[in-house]
């Protein structure tokens, strides 16, 4: 099975070689045998005995990252819609893009898409499904970018990219919280631990973060807004990613992860809440558009929120009808999609407002689009699979159960009037794609192009999914026995009966009744819609989502910028003093609150001597002057003051060695200082406000008090003798000298003065390279 | 003694800071050298002072002063001269490339 | 043979001595420099191989029994680093010639660039306090000079400030160690760990710790002291941006791990519950600064202080897999860093620019570039399978098995947002039509591009060979999760 998975990805790589030729052969034409391929393979395990296949490939077994590919009714499902429609996507593709443009790419990503989609319905393991649910992102990302060269295909590319990498980073965090709470990687084990994790207490905030990456990726209310914007992709790329498959993603994770959160009341409250409002959202906004395809996105919106609730709902009627609408959606949805590639590719355009009559010009489109149209808009008609399926959902939301919880019984109630609200929407916007397109005045001025029929084998891909729906109309348990039952028992994790889909169910079948109310109401809002057109324009008017988010990006950028500048001003000054506070506040903090002060003594202390003292307040004196003086050379001077003073501690301290190398580094730092005194300019006096003086003093006293503090508690404590005792021992006997310090220095301690050395040298180089610069700039 | 001298050490870094959060390049190099010496101070004073004679070997001597933070400060002696000989250069390229040795004014264009 | 500790830090030494003779022939200078650091390389890898194979190796420098001279500790966690430091050094070395103009080469680059090998490697080595940091020192001084070649206006400027910062927290540093030799009477890293474990940890120790977290984090570049690092860091020439990049900051990093997992380890609910915290303003203010800039350097220079956000996260976790996490994200964020770097250098030379707003549509002219940057992005911000998944993934679980939501939400949201600041890139400065009138005549020579496609080949290596790599940083984490063994090992007791 990982052949079949990975074949596009590794096929891929051959494609640049392969559109070398594409001179004389479009590169589809080698690439739909990929997708066919593999649609044969899997078709050989549809049947009424399928049970479930389960194979096993290493990756990281330290990690418990393995290639666990776990094929069951709902994968099978899945990889028959990736492979199946990607077979006729293509085909389609061949047509639909001039052999002009950039085939390679365009081919490359379809691939790593379709490796990527078979990888997330196949993988048992949780985190190679993370991997390839963001390839799945990333490759949708690079294919609405397609023509990169458009403002809106860029804008598109980055919101879906945002939208479904952070619902897919949300959806991780889940991923990692479920396998630290069960213990392993795999789905599998994971749903038969569902005690353990209801007991976690960490139910509700998996259920947000798996909800949060299936809702982003399937475009689920609020985060829809990128599927409307993805539509800016190839048209193929549509009918393909943004309506078949990858938005079915999210579909699929939910369904998959079901049963270890359907017994939970807010599994049902959010899931069926967030499907039922997107259903009416999308199915309302979708009336509104006047391009095709957007009209198409909103409804594909729409329908996904209806799939949604049914999974929500958990029922084992809503189930099926869920899994049985996924089919349903790919056939009617697909060929829908393709038809307004082809009209957009034989008029010129994609807007309604433009188009009209079009029967007359394209007599075969017209008949794909009204099968289509009708079966989405669910006409009662015993050819049209939409209808089945639509009437399962509407007995599906009839039968909703009693709750404990208020809000969910409230949910239950209104559920079946929602679901009839929304799909008369979506009788209309079915309506108005076809009249609007297909019949009423013929507007061909306004055409960039003039209007003909699509050649046949554009038709071929559309041709075989309008078949699809009309045989799945027919006999709709064709498939229900073989693929469907498979499938509604794996999202319910058991075996229950499925009762052989019919047409007929009778007037007072309530479900019947809805879809009466709906094609009734349906057909009064069509024929009035000019009168309607006001509202549409006023709901939602500036309260868009999309405003909110351009207005979220934009924000982002600008408060960015805002926060950073604020503080990020390349004032030294402001650095230093932030770094400083932190320091002062935190290490006083600390200290108070471990008890660093507690054992302070005034034991073991070194008797005062007078002379001494008298060292020590002439080098306070001269260093606090050096914040008054306002002389350069006097500055110079008396910080070479301090800096004497200290050799003569070190001195009076018993160590005439650092005496020494003071003195001498003293003398030289000095002639240094000297040096750069011609250069530098005159002092100023510090004119800084009162605050400045107040903050700077602060700070220095703050510091200065700090490290006497800590200095003296830690002078205080007596745990430890130090290590020194063994140089005095060894300075000599080991050592060969008698200096001690000397012995450490060259000896102990070597790897320091060696190290020292290297410093000064590098200093050395690092100056002589300065001058040497200036010298060359001089010079030019 | 040993306070006292913690004291001027604590003295020394609070100059220093306050030379350090200056505008002129000066009065900031002045600063850095203010904190090696009050850095140099600490080390030395948590070797105890004056808590016997230099740590040279005679026989007739039997405590010494801690010899290690000796050590330690005659490196840090060197490379902090190291340091400040290559920021007095750097100080006085910078004031003669920028125009100016206001700190304050070397901020730049903010954020580019 | 245990001698062998002490290559990785005396070859690059050499070598830096040999190109400052060489420095009046930029091309035996150039040649030499190729050949050191493959030398360097192929030893680091070695040693590398010994310390997998037979364990840590302790070299007692000058024959001083431990505590008393100064330590070499060559152990798993030192090594690999001194290893991915050698790889990055490869890389850079051969970049260089292609990057830099004659006069910077010939203002001893080469030296320079050794030499801040040498402290790098000679910091992740040794086991004595303050021979970290005359090491320290070393990679600092280097870092200096590095940074002022060239020596124009904004170089000088930025570098002063640099040397400021630095300066403060060297003399910090000492200062630190100074009391800490007051209390505990050694410098020697593990007879400190000892000494403080046999006192728990007494107040006032934990504040001589937090006094060095400061020095450390601001080497690192932590929340709240990261403000000195952006801009000096994109002033200098890109390779050396990316030695700096991939490099200092994690040597501060590396300090902290190393500090804190060996020596104050008694009062985490105070330091590393902190840590956690400061991870979280890291990441925050991290990618922020990274989202409010045109200037593709300065992007990649921000998206320093979230990844160092997210190591110190680790240690401040302080479980297996998050201390793995920690790891094997340093690990990454090293070889990522610099390959964005370099790459951004090549991508701003092009361009004449590093001004985003003035790019457009470049993939028509630099496909290979574009490509390259698009997936470093997806490397960075931790998309699988590339290696900072792995990493990130190690951190959430042992975050999430610590019961660390909040920042478990800042660590994701914050993934997300380096990926839009990277991304931001391509789509804004690869994307887009052809600009006709506009004539790009610069050629990428194959030496800009083989190192960076070297340095990502690696990062996709981390991630897919994850399986090769993890067990041995998962051994890591558990050896650090035990201060004992290292205290013994130095110590032999």
């Amino acid at each position: 099975m990982i052949f079949a998975v990975l074949l596009p990805l590794v096929l891929a790589l051959f494609i640049p070689v392969i559109s070398k030729f594409k001179e004389k052969v479009h590169t589809g034409i080698f690439v739909v045998f990929i997708p066919l391929g593999i649609f044969l393979y899997f078709v050989s395990f549809v049947g009424n005995g399928f049970s479930p296949v389960h194979h096993t490939y290493n990756w990281i077994p330290s990690l418990n990252i393995n290639f666990d590919f776990y094929l069951d009714g709902l994968s099978l499902l899945f990889v028959l819609l990736i492979s199946g429609i990607g077979t006729l996507v293509v085909f389609y593709s061949i047509y639909y893009l001039h052999i002009s443009e950039k085939l390679g790419h365009f081919y490359v990503y379809l691939l790593m898409f379709m490796s990527a989609m078979l990888g997330v319905v196949l993988s048992d393991n949780v985190f190679v499904l993370y991997t390839f649910w963001e390839l799945t992102s990333i490759s949708s990302f690079l294919l609405i970018g397609y023509w990169h060269h458009r403002e809106r295909s860029r804008y598109g590319a980055q919101k879906s990219m945002l939208i479904t990498i952070f619902g897919g980073l949300s959806m991780l965090g889940g991923l990692v919280l479920l396998s630290v709470i069960t213990g392993t990687t795999s789905i599998r084990s994971m749903i038969d631990q569902v005690d353990v994790i209801a007991d976690s207490g960490y139910l509700p905030l998996v259920l947000v973060f798996i909800l949060l990456g299936a809702f982003t990726k399937s475009a689920q209310f609020p985060f829809h807004i990128w599927l409307p914007d993805a539509m800016e992709a190839p048209t193929p790329v549509s009918a393909y990613l943004h309506s078949a498959t990858m938005v079915k993603a999210g579909i699929y994770l939910v369904a998959r992860f079901s049963p270890i959160f359907v017994d939970y009341e807010w599994f049902f409250i959010t899931v069926s809440l967030v499907g039922i409002v997107t259903l009416v959202w999308a199915s309302y906004m979708a009336v509104r558009q006047t391009d095709l395809k957007g009209i198409l996105a909103f409804s594909t919106i729409s329908q996904l929120g209806m799939i949604m609730a049914m999974l929500g709902f958990g029922t084992e009627a809503a189930v099926f009808a869920a899994v049985f609408h996924i089919l349903n959606h790919a056939t009617f949805k697909g060929s829908l999609f393709m038809i307004a590639g082809i009209i957009d590719h034989e008029t010129g355009t994609r807007d309604i407002r433009k188009l009209g009559g079009l029967l007359t010009f394209m007599p075969m489109s017209a008949t794909l689009a009204l099968f289509g149209t009708f079966s989405m808009a669910g006409v009662p008609l015993p050819f049209l699979n939409g209808f089945y399926s639509k009437e399962l959902f509407f007995e599906a939301t009839t039968g909703l159960s009693e709750n404990a919880n208020s809000f969910a019984s409230f949910l239950s109630e209104a559920i079946p009037y929602l679901a009839v609200f929304g799909s008369i929407f979506t009788f209309v916007y079915s309506m108005y794609f076809f009249f609007g397109v297909f019949t009423g005045p013929k507007k061909l001025e306004l055409l960039p192009k003039k209007p003909h029929e699509a050649p046949i084998g554009m038709l071929i891909s559309p041709i075989v999914l309008i078949l699809g729906v009309v045989i799945i109309g027919l006999f709709p348990n064709l498939v229900n026995g073989s693929l469907l039952t498979h499938a509604a028992h794996a999202i319910r994790n058991s075996a229950f009966e499925i009762k052989p889909i019919i047409f007929w169910h009778g007037f007072d079948s309530l479900a019947f009744q809805m879809s009466l109310v709906v094609v009734g109401v349906g057909i009064i809002l069509f024929l009035t819609r000019k009168k309607w057109s006001n509202i549409y324009k006023a709901i939602p008017g500036k309260l868009s989502l999309n405003k909110l988010y351009d207005k979220i990006i934009g924000k982002t950028d600008d408060y960015s910028a805002r926060i950073t500048n604020s503080y990020m001003t390349g004032s030294l000054r402001l650095y230093m003093s932030i770094i400083l506070a932190a320091i002062i506040f935190l290490t006083f903090t600390v200290m108070s609150t471990t008890g660093g002060f507690n054992n302070i003594t005034f034991d073991d202390l070194e008797e005062v001597a007078i002379v001494d003292i008298a060292i020590v307040l002439i080098m306070v004196l001269a260093a606090i002057s050096t914040v008054f003086i306002n002389n350069k050379l006097a500055l110079i001077i008396i910080t070479g003051i301090v800096g004497f003073g200290i050799s003569i501690l070190f001195v009076i301290f018993r160590a005439p060695d650092l005496a020494l190398t003071q003195l001498v580094v003293e003398t030289i730092s000095m002639a240094l200082f000297l040096l750069a005194y011609y250069h530098l300019p005159e002092l100023r006096k510090r004119n800084e406000t009162i605050g400045t003086s107040f903050t700077n003093l602060f700070l220095a006293i703050g510091t200065g008090a700090l490290i006497t503090m800590v200095g003296i508690a830690a002078h205080s404590s007596d745990w430890f003798d130090t290590i020194s005792d063994y140089f005095v021992e060894t300075s000599y006997t080991l050592g060969g000298g008698n200096n001690i310090v000397n012995v450490i220095l060259v000896d102990m301690r070597g790897l320091d003065t060696l190290f020292e050395i290297a410093v000064l040298g590098i200093a050395a180089l690092a100056i002589y390279s300065l001058i040497k610069v200036r010298k060359d700039k001089e010079a030019e | 003694m040993e306070y006292i001298i913690l004291l001027l050490a604590g003295v020394l870094f609070a100059t220093a800071i306050y030379n350090l959060l200056q505008k002129q390049l000066l009065r900031i190099i002045i600063g850095t050298v203010l904190l090696s010496h009050g850095a140099h101070l600490v080390l030395l004073t948590m070797g105890k002072l004056k808590r016997g004679q230099p740590p040279i070997l005679d026989e007739n001597v039997t405590s010494y002063t801690d010899p290690l933070p000796q050590a330690l400060i005659l490196t840090s002696i060197v490379i902090s001269f190291g340091i400040t000989s290559l920021l007095l250069v750097l100080s006085y390229r910078t004031a003669k490339e920028n125009n100016t040795d206001n700190m304050e004014e070397m901020r730049g264009e903010s954020n580019e | 043979m245990s001698n062998l500790a002490v290559l990785p830090i005396i070859i690059p030494m050499l070598a830096g001595i040999i190109v400052a003779f060489t420095n009046k022939n930029v091309k035996i200078t150039r040649f030499l420099s190729k050949l050191f650091s493959i030398i360097s390389l192929l030893v680091a890898a070695y040693v590398t191989y010994e310390v997998f194979s037979n364990g840590s190796i302790i070299l007692e420098t000058g024959d001083w029994a431990a505590p008393y001279g100064i330590i070499l500790v060559a152990d798993q966690l030192s090594i690999l680093l001194i290893l991915t430091t050698n790889i990055i050094a490869a890389t850079a070395a051969f970049y260089a010639p292609h990057s830099l103009n004659i006069k910077q080469e010939t203002h001893y680059y080469y030296t320079f660039f050794f030499l801040l090998i040498t402290g790098v490697s000679g910091a992740f080595l040794t086991g004595d306090l303050f021979n970290l940091f005359v090491f320290f020192e070393v990679l600092l001084m280097a870092s200096y000079a590095l940074i002022v070649l060239g020596g124009d206006k904004i170089q000088l400027r930025e570098s002063v400030k640099y040397v400021l910062i630095n300066l403060f927290s060297s003399m910090l540093f000492v200062t630190a160690v100074a009391l800490l030799y007051g209390v505990v009477g050694t410098v020697n890293m593990a007879h400190i760990a000892e000494r403080v474990a046999e006192v728990e940890q007494k107040g006032i120790l934990t504040t001589i710790g937090v006094l060095l977290f400061f020095v450390f984090g601001t080497k690192a570049a932590l929340f709240p002291l990261y403000y000195w690092l952006p801009r000096p860091y994109i002033v200098p020439n890109p390779v050396v941006s990316a030695l700096f990049g991939a490099l200092l900051t994690k040597v501060g990093i590396y300090s902290i791990l190393r500090v804190f997992s060996l020596i104050f380890v008694y009062r985490m609910e105070i330091t590393h519950e902190a840590f956690i915290w400061i991870a979280g303003l890291s990441m925050i203010f991290g990618v922020i600064g990274a989202l409010s800039t045109n200037n593709i350097k300065l992007i990649i220079a921000y998206n320093i202080i979230p990844a160092i956000g997210f190591i110190i996260m680790g240690i401040g976790i302080f479980n297996q897999d998050a201390l793995s996490g920690s790891i094997y994200y340093l690990i990454h964020d090293m070889i990522i860093k610099s390959a964005l770097f370099l790459l951004v250098g090549v991508i701003a030379y092009v361009a004449g620019t590093s001004d985003l707003r003035r790019m457009k549509g470049l993939i028509h002219h630099y496909p290979v570039l574009g490509w390259l940057l698009f997936i470093s992005a997806f490397v960075l911000a931790g998309i699988p399978p590339f290696s900072g998944f792995i990493g990130k993934l190690l951190l959430l679980r042992g975050a999430l098995s610590a019961d660390e939501i909040a920042i478990t939400i800042i660590a994701l949201l914050s993934s997300l947002l380096i990926l839009y600041s990277v991304m931001k890139i391509f789509i804004r400065g690869f994307w887009g039509e052809k600009e006709e009138n506009k004539t790009y005549t610069k050629k990428v020579s194959a030496g800009l591009i083989i190192p960076i496609v070297c340095l990502l080949t690696i990062s996709v290596f981390l991630g897919i060979g994850a399986q090769f790599v993890y067990p041995a940083i998962d051994g890591i984490a558990e050896y650090l999760l035990d201060p004992q063994i290292y205290i013994d090992s130095v110590l032999k007791e």
